[in-house]
């Protein structure tokens, strides 16, 4: 018999990703009790697009890494599920990825196991198999890569390892992992607001490389989705032997070209250009090499680097037949009412600022 | 090159009774009461060994397909059995089909109101056909078996003609005082069919064609996976070549303004480069490809559907990474995963390789002959230069 989703334990609720899946969890019926554990606690000002009552919603501050916190959380929480969710923002060094991703994920699944958990739900990312080449349609078959694109997703695979292979049935422990690819959505601070940041420089008309590349982006609210589907099929006894150990790429199922994403996001803006000035990828590897040069003369931040520019022109595209197939994931939000979503909520945070 | 013997005949007799029925359903001066009965019973006429039928006034072109009417009873009369049960069924469907549109007086009056309206023409003039053909490439075993069960593809094939086709004929439908962009469609564009023809309305016009070119792109994967099961060289020619065709003309007419004043067409030169381009299935897969690169591109933000377009571009160009994998683009050790569609396409691919080589063989026979002349035209000049400054 499925055990009934009673209650859930959010690592890393507080996060972006963690209040779309509160969001998720809390849309469930019957609703199951939400936990948080996070560093910090839930936001004072929370969106107006997300409708679920904070004040419901029972959180545990402390620390990952932390063995007390940790049981302590879980103690009084009594998940029947863990979603691990945590995970710090691209920039902040390698020290906290380690500490966070690698740490804080071993010090959960020792937790998790002695204390009798029955199933772990992870957040990874698709950015586990890139290593700066093209990504044409990958699925789980593709290998991690020997040498990562950066500290991040290095940290994000071992963890990632770690969290797949803790799977084992004859303790009647069970894990999962996620890979979702370029999450955007409220809350977002990296997709969306990078290219509005765009808009407001003017420099929307500059096109780099041939915009023929595929990108994946990924609606928050969907990515959430995909691991409430994850829970209950791992705690189904019919379909836990097709998930326990198994990773899932989890996308919006339409892979799109990235400057006609960056374009539709400015339009909802209310910004057309009527021509653009395209640098192909080896001239702008080239004058990103000379900015980054000058840059360093005047000591500001380089606008264009090889590194931005080859990030813009790779091909990174994933197949999620498999998530289709054994999860039953279907993104229910599009990519332009996900963009719509996220310029309101990043409307409405600017109202309030003011 | 020619079809198959096996088939040449019935696709042939398919081909010219359909063109009769068109014949009668076309001439207004036949009177209803006559014409609809006709139509409905045209099916029964295959069983007769001599009729004919002179009821069509002189301007009809191809009149004499029904004054002649005898001479295809008799070649219909020597086809195998199951090719003649075939085209009598769809000739009972399409008669009947025809009879219903005529007595539907609101789409004579206001044309194909919704996007299912839509389909179920298309599906009359055109997924028929597709049906008939498919049954033929059946019992011929010149095509899976697969496709019976799937009608829906072979229904596809006929929608993505002739939707690309109604887009295409705008003009030419409006002077003739039809229409058949479905109302559903235009009317977030226009108030009146017509308006499109005038030039303020331009812009507006190019929307709608965009929306109408997405609505016919729905079919494309359907359409690469009914290819993946003929297997026939010259049945898969005869497939194949008119749906290129179509994906050319797709590109043609979006975002083109003389869709709303004049005829457009792809030129002859560029049709049949298209021909001998669509030999082999990997090189119909690349005609796609290709097309599907310059709708993308053409794009402006300005239209609603700019995402749309480019989503649907997106989609079909995984769809066709699936089908067709470039190994340059996997990991080491990493295969492609085998879906359904994939070991289709292999299996067709498998079955292309002695063309594969002729058509390789063929590009470096002309490559070489042009070599030649042009290198003959060069010895030329220095000869005629040499003779001038002798002189």
């Amino acid at each position: 018999m499925t055990t009934p989703l009673e209650s859930v334990l959010l690592i890393g609720g507080s996060g972006f990703l963690g209040l779309h899946l509160i969001q998720q969890f809390w849309e469930e019926s019957p609703r199951p009790k939400i936990h948080v554990f996070d560093i910090r606690p839930l936001p004072d000002n929370i969106s107006k697009y997300f409708t679920f009552d904070p004040k419901k919603i029972i959180t545990h501050v402390g620390d990952l890494t932390s063995e007390d916190d940790v049981k302590l959380a879980i103690k009084e929480s009594t998940p029947t599920v863990i979603v691990h969710s945590a995970s710090p923002i691209h920039g902040l060094g390698q020290e906290i990825y380690e500490k966070v991703n690698v740490r804080g994920t071993q010090n959960l699944i020792k937790c998790s196991k002695e204390m009798g958990i029955k199933a772990l739900v992870y957040t990874s990312s698709a950015g586990v198999i890139f290593n700066g080449n093209d990504v044409h349609n990958a699925d789980e078959s593709w290998p991690i890569p020997e040498v990562p694109m950066d500290g991040y997703n290095e940290t994000k695979a071992i963890a990632e390892e770690m969290v797949l292979k803790a799977n084992s049935p004859s303790e009647n422990f069970y894990t999962v992992a996620l890979r979702p690819a370029g999450i955007f959505g409220p809350g977002d601070r990296q997709l969306v607001p990078g290219l509005r940041q765009v808009l407001e420089r003017g420099q929307t008309k500059f096109q780099v490389g041939d915009n023929n590349n595929l990108f994946d982006w990924t609606y928050a609210g969907n990515v959430a989705d995909s691991h409430v589907l994850a829970a209950k099929k791992i705690l189904d006894p019919e379909t836990v032997a097709h998930v326990g150990g198994e990773k899932f790429f989890i996308t919006n199922d339409t892979p799109s070209y990235f400057w006609t994403l960056a374009r539709t996001v400015w339009k909802a803006d209310g910004h057309v250009d009527n021509y653009n000035i395209v640098l192909s990828r080896p001239i702008a590897i080239f004058v990103g090499y000379l900015s980054e040069f000058f840059s360093k003369l005047s000591g500001k931040e380089p606008g264009l680097t090889p590194f931005r520019v080859k990030i813009v022109c790779a091909y990174r595209y994933h197949n999620i037949t498999k998530a289709k197939t054994i999860l039953g994931y279907k993104p229910k939000v599009g990519l332009e009412q996900g963009i719509r979503y996220t310029l309101d909520w990043m409307d409405e945070t600017k109202e309030a600022a003011k | 090159m020619e079809l198959n013997p096996e088939l040449r005949n019935a696709i042939m007799i398919f081909y010219l009774v359909l063109r009769a029925l068109d014949t009668i359903e076309d001439d207004m001066s036949i009177d209803p009461k006559i014409k609809i009965p006709l139509l409905r019973s045209f099916h029964e006429k295959l069983l007769l060994k001599d009729w004919t039928f002179n009821g069509n006034a002189d301007t009809e072109k191809d009149k004499i397909v029904l004054v002649k009417f005898n001479n295809i009873l008799t070649e219909y009369s020597k086809l195998k059995p199951e090719y003649q049960d075939i085209i009598k069924d769809i000739t009972e469907k399409m008669g009947n089909g025809m009879a219903d549109y005529i007595n539907n007086e609101d789409f004579n009056l206001n044309g194909v109101k919704t996007i299912a309206d839509y389909d179920l023409y298309c599906y009359y003039v055109a997924g028929l056909v597709g049906f008939g053909l498919t049954k033929l490439g059946v019992a011929s075993n010149f095509s899976d078996p697969y496709l019976l069960d799937h009608m829906e593809l072979s229904k596809s094939m006929g929608l993505f003609l002739q939707k690309t086709n109604i887009i295409r004929d705008y003009k030419e439908d409006q002077l003739d005082g039809r229409s058949f962009w479905p109302e559903e469609i235009w009317s977030k564009y226009a108030d009146k069919l017509s308006d499109f023809t005038k030039s303020e309305n331009q812009e507006k016009g190019l929307y709608c064609i965009t929306d109408l070119v997405l609505n016919s792109m729905s079919h494309i994967k359907d359409v690469l996976v009914y290819l993946t099961m003929v297997y026939d060289h010259s049945t898969f020619n005869f497939c194949a070549i008119p749906q290129v065709m179509a994906i050319a003309t797709l590109a043609e007419v979006f975002q083109n303004k003389n869709v709303l004043n004049t005829n457009v067409k792809i030129r002859k030169g560029k049709a049949c480069e298209l021909i001998l381009k669509s030999r082999t299935y990997e090189d119909v897969l690349k005609v796609f490809s290709d097309y599907l690169r310059i709708i993308h591109h053409k794009c402006p933000v300005s239209d609603p559907n700019y995402l749309s377009i480019g989503i649907m571009c997106g989609e079909l160009e995984q769809f066709i990474e699936e089908l067709n994998p470039n190994p340059a683009h996997l990991p080491k050790g990493v295969k492609p995963m085998e879906t359904p569609n994939y070991l289709r396409a292999l299996k067709k691919k498998e079955s292309d390789v002695d063309m594969a080589r002729v058509v390789k063989v063929e590009y470096w026979g002309s490559y070489i002959v042009m070599t030649f002349v042009g290198l003959s035209l060069i010895s030329i000049m220095y000869t005629c230069c040499d003779i001038l400054g002798f002189l």
